[in-house]
């Protein structure tokens, strides 16, 4: 493993980097209170939701960039970046036969087809095309459970009490400078409800799709599950290969009532921007859940190999008692890629228990950072939490960073954190060779080995296609 | 600020040897203004204690440091020196073999050098030391010397600056324990360099220990060259405000570094040691272990940086924070902090907060020792092995062995 | 040995207990005379350490309903402490290690308080010095385990060593080893059974919890209890040991089975 062959090596193509040829409405560039209004009126919303993104916006106004994540990106024009763009093709569309088929076949061919003959089964998939919601499948077979699963568009018109309710309820509008751009400028993205005492039938999925060269996506993704609810839910993103650099910025809220859980996995891969750091995607996203009930439950997994630059720390606040927070996360960082993602777990309410497991995987030049935060208050009595964060680096190169913050104001509490750093151990890889392993595959071993625990969390489907998309990633990365 | 500005005014005027330290001291703590909160390593400090430092009067030839009868005795071969603001600490001793003066061209070279490779020269605790501080003791070490006990004492509301520094040749060995003493509300502020030539071998140890008034910052920049090796055990018990900011280099590769801490908080007392751990060769070591244990409504804070940047390939560095809170208005913040960019290293980094645990205590108490009993035994232990090493039979010549009881039971 | 007349030291009845509200023992009852030996086997999860447990008070456990009676008081009531200072000592399944406290001075100062309670007086260190290093022969120590922190980098036998240490200096009345045997080579079983031997007399009883037959051929059982599901299945006496040696524990299930238990 010189350094030299493996500076020389370039990582596998990304092979979800085509443009589809679609004509689009669009909004002018740049961002203002007129720009807000626009969106909101594009999409006939009601007079809070208007309030809710103007209040946003006002902050927004006022709030300044933050600095402090471990990242180096060029300065963001906010008024170079279109806040809305839709396919032409408008209306709601009755059935997927309505949808345009060249979008039903970039979805297809990204793997996710949407069609009824050829659509997986047991999960249910909304597509997500630059700024809104083409398709959703299994919408009438959910509702038979009193499911709610749908765009955000359509659930503003059809449950504006909910959406009312919970929105910003757990991330607030002037949480944080990119959480309150969504807030004024979101355009679509998944609402899912799960009612009381229903165990959701499928497995739900939200595909996100950025098309245009010059669009940011806002998406805004809100999920409830009710007392004794359960769901699981996946996201998956990709982006067409620019050599622009564009924003992501979304915002998800989970709430949880007493007995219920929600597990949200995601598998990210924006397009990440060439071995040079040219082009790729800005991922800012602010997602949290909020544990409201006795014995809820939240679980987040997290496959991250895309992006030029993610910084996202998907959270817990663990306020029911005996709730459960988990955050099983595995980032793979390659060429100049900078990741800086983890999670933080609010301890509130008493026996709260909460679970880390953070895998970072560094090859080439980039960075990869671990930053999370266990906060035990004064309430949380019995509280536990558990944290492992494993780093490892490929190629000199590299950078791996920890920042494991812990705070307690509580004696009747455990916190136990773990961390290491190593490199691939030679001896292992000369131990699978000598069996007879090549050496590409046994580093694909030893790096799925290395993420196991937090494949296992994946649901079955995709487990096996994270595997394959991290071995994809680092292909040609170690010589 | 104007607090700042007002008190440095009314100091006296630079002079001695450290005079030029001194006015660049003070006029980058003008220009640099008072900590803020927004300042990452400042962010859980508790600053009002920190303006408080100006309300002392600075430590002078009439300050009447007596030291007091009930210290114990120094080993024998032992070299106790007292090391304040105004007196010359080497007044009426002959130095045995080995050990030698610093002086003129020589300090002027080494004065600063350390600081800068550990790059914290312009952190202001250090600025503030720079600023007000009129003696120095520099020492060079040659061979292996007898063990040194450096007191530092202060009281009576005093605010007592001091500085030292100790330039360890190649091969030589030191033992070195800092004693820094305070009562009656009175502050340190201590500035440390020592530099290990190849090969040398410190065994440095810090006891610091306040009554529950008094406020201490301590800064120490240690250089390693290549191969040697230095150990640290610090101990600190009883500020009111502590904050203890050690900083290792290791400029050349195969060294050893070893950081071993203690710090005892209570009442409303708040400490916080910054560490920072940082590997410029290959092959370095460091076993770091940072103890605390946080009784009443007392604050303690541990940040503990390692970076180990690309030429300090096969680094294998440890660092683990354990804290003990005792009581359920106490408070710890444990922030470690690696950063890692060389591929072939083995780091590891462990933290635990917790009470004590309930099955030493129950299996304590199933041997027929009381509850009250059992925790402050438990206890004892958890301190005795930071205690246990320190250099120079620290913890059995100034402790008895432990620490003060009472301020530490649960 | 089984003397009729010989004077009740433990009598538990109908004990059950749960730990985080999760009920382990079910109705346990056993009574225990001076100069008895009593063997508790059954199954890994059949509630053995928990009995010790709540015979010793550890606090993780509490105890439902039933009573536990020691030399005519109502043991339950007490603090750990003070039954240990009153003999009833509990060898641990798992000795706790605990880093930094010295173990000469955790058994000079348990030893000192279960003597007070006899009205023996104090022993200073230099005495306590002479009266450890004749104990220590009981499991043929090695004097230097004095000087190190408890039981923290002992191996599996040498803590179950240190374990009979503490008995021999606490002279306790009633004696209960959880599984003292695991992990012992033969030699160093042999030695700790001789040690219990040794230890046991006309005035106090032991109950050896184990899985294993080869302990119990060191030390006699006078009574073999079988647990299952938190109670006491079956009594018999030191042929019933053997029994399960050879049938295993497959009945049990049947047996509960048939009791629509488990
Ligand atoms: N502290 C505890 N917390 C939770 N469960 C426990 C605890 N102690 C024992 N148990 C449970 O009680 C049952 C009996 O355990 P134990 O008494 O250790 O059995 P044995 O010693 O016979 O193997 C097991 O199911 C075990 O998991
Ligand atoms: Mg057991």
């Amino acid at each position: 493993m010189t350094s030299t062959s493996t500076r020389d090596l370039v990582s596998q193509p990304y092979k979800y980097g085509f443009v589809t040829d679609i004509e689009t409405d669009k909004i002018a560039k740049g961002l203002s209170e007129e720009v807000v209004r626009l969106i909101s009126s594009k999409k006939n919303e009601p007079e809070f939701l208007l309030n809710f993104r103007l209040k946003a916006y006002r902050h927004w106004l006022k709030l300044r960039e933050p600095n402090w994540a471990e990242l180096g990106y060029n300065e963001i024009n906010y008024q170079d970046i279109v806040y809305y763009a839709a396919p032409k093709q408008q209306d709601k569309k009755k059935s997927l036969d309505e949808v345009d088929p060249k979008l039903l076949e970039t979805f297809e061919k990204l793997g996710i087809p949407l069609s009824e003959q050829k659509r997986l089964s047991n999960v249910a998939v909304d597509a997500v095309f630059d700024s809104v919601s083409i398709a959703t499948t299994y919408k009438e077979k959910l509702a038979e459970h009193g499911v709610v699963f749908c765009s955000f568009s359509e659930a503003v018109v059809e449950h504006p009490e909910l959406i009312e309710k919970y929105l910003g309820s757990v991330v607030p509008s002037n949480d944080n400078y990119f959480a309150a751009l969504n807030s004024a400028v979101f355009s679509d993205g998944s609402f899912v409800f799960i009612p009381k005492g229903v165990e959701c039938p499928m497995e739900l999925s939200t595909y996100f799709r950025i098309n245009s060269g010059d669009t940011g996506q806002f998406e805004r993704t809100l999920i409830v599950a009710e007392e004794g609810a359960s769901v699981s839910y996946l996201e998956g993103c990709t982006a067409p290969m620019f050599d622009t650099n564009q924003l992501h910025a979304a915002v998800v809220e989970l709430v949880v009532l007493d007995d219920a859980s929600i597990k949200y996995s995601t598998v990210q891969n924006w397009y990440a921007g060439d071995e040079n750091g040219i082009g790729g995607i800005y991922n800012f996203v602010t997602k949290r859940g909020q544990c409201r009930g006795v014995r809820s439950r939240i679980s987040w997994t997290q496959v991250e190999t895309g992006s030029a630059i993610t910084w996202k720390y998907p959270s817990c606040v663990l306020q029911g008692a005996d709730s459960v927070g988990e955050f099983y996360s595995v980032a793979l960082t390659n060429n100049r890629q900078q990741a800086d993602t983890g999670t933080k777990m609010v301890h509130i309410g008493p026996r709260t228990r909460s679970t880390i497991v953070s895998k970072g995987i560094s090859a080439g030049q980039s960075s990869n950072s671990y930053r999370g935060l266990v906060q035990v208050g004064p309430n949380a009595k019995g509280a536990r939490n558990y944290s492992q964060c494993d780093s490892m680096l490929i190629g000199d190169q590299a950078a791996a960073n920890t920042y494991p913050y812990i705070r307690s104001q509580q004696p009747q509490s455990a916190i136990e954190h773990e961390a290491s750093t190593c490199r691939m151990s030679e001896d292992q890889l000369f131990y699978l060779q000598s069996r007879g392993i090549g050496f590409e595959e046994a580093v694909s071993m030893m790096v799925s080995g290395f993420c196991r625990d937090v494949f296992n969390q994946l649901p079955m489907e995709f487990a096996a296609e994270a595997d394959k998309l991290l071995a994809l990633k680092l292909e040609g990365s170690v010589g | 600020m104007a607090m700042t500005e007002a008190w440095l005014t009314q100091l006296p005027d630079p002079t001695g040897a450290l005079e030029p330290v001194q006015r660049r001291g003070r006029l980058a703590l003008t220009e640099q203004g008072f900590p803020s909160r927004r300042q990452e390593s400042w962010r859980l400090t508790d600053l009002k204690r920190l303006e408080a430092l100006f309300q002392l009067s600075l430590a002078n030839d009439s300050s009447h440091v007596s030291i007091p009868d009930s210290w114990p005795t120094v080993p024998e071969q032992a070299l106790r020196l007292v090391v304040n603001n105004t007196n010359d600490p080497l007044a009426g001793f002959d130095l045995p073999e080995g050990i030698s003066i610093l002086e003129g061209v020589e300090l002027e070279q080494a004065l600063g050098h350390t600081l800068s490779r550990c790059q914290c020269a312009s952190e202001w605790p250090v600025e503030l030391n720079h600023g007000v501080n009129q003696q120095i003791l520099a020492l060079r070490i040659r061979g292996k010397v007898p063990p040194i006990e450096l007191v530092t004492f202060a009281t009576d509301a005093m605010f007592m600056p001091t500085r030292v520094l100790l330039l360890v040749e190649e091969k030589a060995e030191l033992e070195v324990l800092q004693v820094v003493i305070a009562k009656g509300h009175a502050a340190h502020s201590h500035l440390l360099e020592i530099h290990l030539g190849q090969e040398s071998k410190v065994q440095h140890g810090l006891l610091a220990l306040g009554e529950g008034k008094e406020s201490l910052l301590a800064n120490m920049a240690i250089e390693q060259e290549v191969r040697s090796h230095y150990s640290m055990v610090a101990v600190s018990h009883g500020w009111s405000f502590g904050r203890l900011e050690p900083n290792v280099v290791q400029v050349g590769g195969q060294a050893s570094s070893s950081i071993h801490g203690l710090s005892v908080t209570a009442a409303d007392q708040q400490f916080a040691v910054h560490s920072t751990m940082r590997f410029e060769g290959p092959e370095g070591t460091l076993d770091q272990v940072q103890k605390t244990v946080a009784a009443d409504r007392s604050h303690s804070i541990f940040n503990g940086a390692i970076q180990v940047p690309r030429q300090a390939q096969r680094t294998n560095a440890s660092q683990l924070s354990r804290s003990l809170l005792l009581s359920g208005r106490a408070r710890v913040d444990a922030k470690p902090e690696l950063q890692i960019v060389a591929d072939d290293v083995r780091c590891t980094h462990g933290a635990t907060v917790s009470q004590l645990q309930e099955d030493q205590l129950f299996y304590l108490r199933s041997r027929g020792i009381t509850e009250s009993s059992a925790a402050s035994l438990l206890l004892r232990g958890y301190c005795k092995e930071v205690l246990d090493l320190l250099p120079l039979d620290a913890a059995s010549r100034w402790l008895d062995g432990a620490l003060p009881e009472g301020e530490t039971n649960p | 040995m089984i003397r009729p007349d010989a004077e009740l030291l433990l009598e538990i009845n109908d004990l059950h207990a749960s730990v985080e509200d999760k009920p382990i023992l079910n109705g346990v009852t056993l009574h225990l005379k001076a100069g008895e030996i009593h063997a508790v086997m059954g199954r890994n999860g059949s509630g053995k350490s928990t009995l010790s447990k709540v015979l010793a008070g550890h606090p993780a456990y509490r105890v439902t309903s039933g009573s536990v009676r020691y030399l005519g008081r109502d043991l339950l009531e007490l603090e750990p402490e003070e039954r240990s200072r009153l003999g009833i000592f509990l060898g641990f399944q798992y000795p706790i290690e605990i880093p930094g406290v010295s173990n000469l001075e955790f058994l000079r100062v348990s030893t000192n308080a279960r003597r007070q309670n006899k009205g023996q007086g104090e022993l200073d260190t230099f005495d306590f010095d002479d009266h450890v290093r004749e104990r220590l022969q009981v499991v043929q120590m090695d004097p230097a385990f004095l000087e190190r922190s408890v039981n923290e980098g002992f191996s599996g036998g040498e803590k179950k060593r240190n374990e009979i240490l503490q008995m021999a200096l606490l002279d306790p009345v009633v004696a209960i080893l959880d599984e003292t045997d695991s992990g012992l080579d033969i030699d160093a079983l042999r030695i700790v059974a001789g040690g219990v031997n040794q230890l046991a007399s006309p005035d106090n009883c032991t109950l050896l919890i184990t899985h294993y037959q080869r302990l119990l051929d060191e030390i006699i059982p006078d009574y073999v209890h079988v647990m299952a599901a938190g109670r006491i299945l079956r009594t018999g006496g030191s042929e019933l040991a053997l029994e399960l040696e050879k049938t295993g524990y497959d009945w049990v299930d049947q047996q509960l089975a048939a009791e629509g238990v488990g």
